[in-house]
């Protein structure tokens, strides 16, 4: 569920197209200026009367995502292969339901009572979204919410491979949610990394992120399937709290510990999905980190921040399956909004318009403040 | 499912009364709560750059106080290990300065979003010990500890690495304490490995865990020797393991983790 459409095929028409599902901000209640990508539909969802206890924004979009009709009856026939209590739930946020707490706390601010409706618990907490999915989807496997900002549900595919490889669960529902609220638009306009334009990755003109928002969900499971997880890298930066290493070194120590976690060399990838979130900083390290791994315009490049927005901790999610669905079609999505290419960033092989080649594997990158670092390498099962 | 197994190496404690792993191997053993309960001003984090030393929030000099305390007897240099950062609400007052500026002007200082994410400890652990390898913060309200246990040793039985383990909760300041009670700071953190280590590695103790459904028996009782109140802090849970260290090898500890038991047991090693 994405500021483009809903479901995997509006996603994929929308990314392989260039086709942005970003505008000016309309929010009612937040008056920044600049670009956003909010899901139209989840102002009007409501949830059943059974988790109306669970309402918040988040969980409007995890629930629109959860009615993949495909995607349930997948988990309703791993639960009934495995077991639910051997199916596991690990799923990235960065800000949960905040935006409740936002409303609550401003009522309290206003009249000294916390809304009678108010539950901190089933809406804001940051395990609130493992709670609601695993209620939703009937599961009853080990969980745990990954938080670790823009990288939190890229490294939840990492968990999962760990926890099935320990023999504690034998598939896992992975994915990650993350919705509009004042606390991260307010917060990147106090960093200046909100653009004034739509955003544009890896751009001469590009000046910052468009916010956006999204739901996530995928089974991993030892079952055959087109497409593989295959393995990932985790690193961190140590070096600033939300600036990039200026030459991308923990970006680029993740990426080559996930081309030898999955024995794999830089020639073996034929698509990278870059993080690419039009900062300044933050495209020109991963650039640098990309020239440095793959060798200059060695490997396919596109930021599909473009189409939905950098929806934080549910990018890792959205651009996995961006980059599955690649893999499936054997086509490259494009940068989409992309002018003028950036000759100023180290030479990349940028993606402008769609290509259709035959490659076997595909890297997903995410990086989030904290110097928190993830790649995943996704391949073809054929 | 079979038991996984871990190696503990060293350990640290910072809680109300209770400052050192010796300190909560002597609570326990005495059944006794700690008498003053408390908590001392958090020290400034020394290992951090003196320009993000005095930038650090309450968080952030909870956890590395811990962590300093830890590596003190840890066997391995603090940049080789991986960590899992396990908390509930991991920003506290941060969280409530947040919604408030948001209440209110709307006009939130960079400083403050930047320490506003979940992982801004694991991330300041990483400046500050210029460590690059993997962080990852867990969270599952109060059976976070739980969670994290489980993602740091599939962690270390995955990669042979040694992992730090973190479990804290900051204290939330008013009003949002109304909504999550957790009043005192607290943290432990566990250095931690899986499967066989070097004979001459100094070891604490090993433990054992399986996964049980819920049904199967239910969570283990509060310990005495851990105040009541502290029930609403997902890390007292981690205080209450620690606690094992001092039991009979083989009692069980029966931790909440969704529908499922975290069952943990010490299962030998020098507890004295």
């Amino acid at each position: 569920m994405h500021s483009a459409g809903h479901g995997v095929a509006a996603l994929w028409g929308a990314v392989e197209r260039g086709r942005s599902g970003l505008r000016p901000n309309d929010l009612l209640w937040c008056d920044l200026s600049g670009w956003i990508g909010a899901v139209p539909e989840v102002e009007e969802t409501a949830l059943p009367t059974h988790l109306h206890a669970w309402d918040c924004r988040n969980h409007r979009l995890a629930w629109l995502a959860l009615q993949d009709s495909r995607f349930r009856q997948a988990v309703t026939a791993a639960i009934s292969r495995h077991s639910a209590h051997r199916i596991g739930l690990i799923l990235g946020t960065s800000t949960s339901g905040i935006r409740s707490t936002e409303i609550a706390y401003q009522q309290r601010h206003e009249t000294g009572h916390w809304p009678t409706n108010f539950e901190y618990r089933r809406s804001h907490s940051v395990d609130a979204l493992c709670r609601f999915a695993a209620t939703v989807l009937g599961l009853q496997g080990p969980m745990v919410t990954i938080s670790t900002a823009c990288s939190s549900s890229a490294k939840v595919f990492l968990t999962a491979q760990r926890w099935i490889d320990a023999g504690l669960i034998d598939a896992a529902v992975v994915g990650g949610v993350d919705s509009l609220c004042l606390t991260t638009l307010h917060g990147f306009d106090a960093l200046q990394l909100l653009s004034q334009q739509i955003c544009r990755p890896f751009d001469a003109t590009r000046n910052g992120i468009s916010i956006g928002e999204a739901a996530g969900f995928m089974l991993l499971d030892r079952a055959p399937a087109p497409v593989h997880f295959l393995a990932g890298g985790e690193s961190s930066d140590a070096w600033h709290m939300s600036t990039p290493h200026p030459s991308g070194q923990g970006a680029q120590d993740a990426m080559r510990l996930a081309l030898a976690n999955a024995d794999l060399t830089a020639g073996d990838i034929g698509y990278v999905n870059a993080h690419g979130t039009a900062t300044s900083a933050n495209d020109r390290a991963e650039a640098a980190a990309l020239a440095a791994v793959f060798g200059e315009r060695g490997v396919a490049v596109s930021s599909t921040k473009g189409v939905t927005g950098h929806t934080l901790g549910a990018a890792g999610i959205v651009e996995a399956i961006v980059t599955t669905t690649a893999l499936e079609k054997q086509r490259i999505p494009p940068s989409a909004n992309l002018l003028r290419p950036d000759l100023d960033l180290a030479p990349l092989d940028l993606v402008a318009e769609a290509r259709s080649v035959h490659f076997r594997y595909a890297m997903s990158n995410n990086f989030g403040f904290g110097g928190s670092n993830c790649a995943l390498i996704f391949g073809r099962s054929d | 499912m079979k038991s996984l197994h871990f190696n503990l190496h060293a350990a640290g404690v910072l809680a109300p009364g209770i400052d050192s792993l010796p300190a909560l191997r002597a609570a326990c053993r005495a059944g006794q709560q700690p008498t003053s309960i408390s908590s001392e001003p958090l020290p400034s984090p020394s290992a951090l750059p003196a320009n993000e030393r005095r930038r650090s929030s309450q968080v952030v000099r909870l956890t590395l106080a811990c962590i300093e305390q830890t590596l003190q007897t840890s066997p391995f240099p603090a940049d080789a290990m991986r960590s899992v950062f396990a908390t509930d609400e991991g920003t506290g007052e941060v969280c409530q300065q947040m919604l408030e500026a948001l209440a209110t002007t709307r006009q939130v200082s960079p400083l403050l979003f930047t320490n506003s994410v979940q992982n801004a400890p694991s991330g300041y652990f990483s400046i500050a010990w210029r460590n690059r390898q993997s962080a990852t913060v867990a969270s599952l309200g109060l059976e976070s500890f739980a969670s994290g246990l489980l993602c740091a040793v599939t962690e270390a039985m995955s990669t042979g690495q040694p992992v730090l383990l973190v479990a804290y909760d900051p204290a939330m300041t008013s009003p949002m304490d109304e909504l999550l009670p957790v009043r005192a700071a607290m943290a432990t953190a566990w250095i931690i490995t899986a499967g066989s280590t070097a004979t001459e590695t100094p070891r604490l103790a090993s433990f054992a865990f399986t996964l049980e459904p819920c049904e199967t028996s239910s969570p283990s009782a509060w310990p005495e020797w851990l105040p009541e109140s502290w029930a609403a802090h997902s890390s007292a849970r981690s205080l209450s393991a620690l606690g094992l260290l001092e039991a009979a090898p083989n009692t069980v500890l029966r931790l909440t983790l969704g529908a499922q038991l975290l069952c943990l047991r010490r299962i030998d090693g020098d507890a004295a």
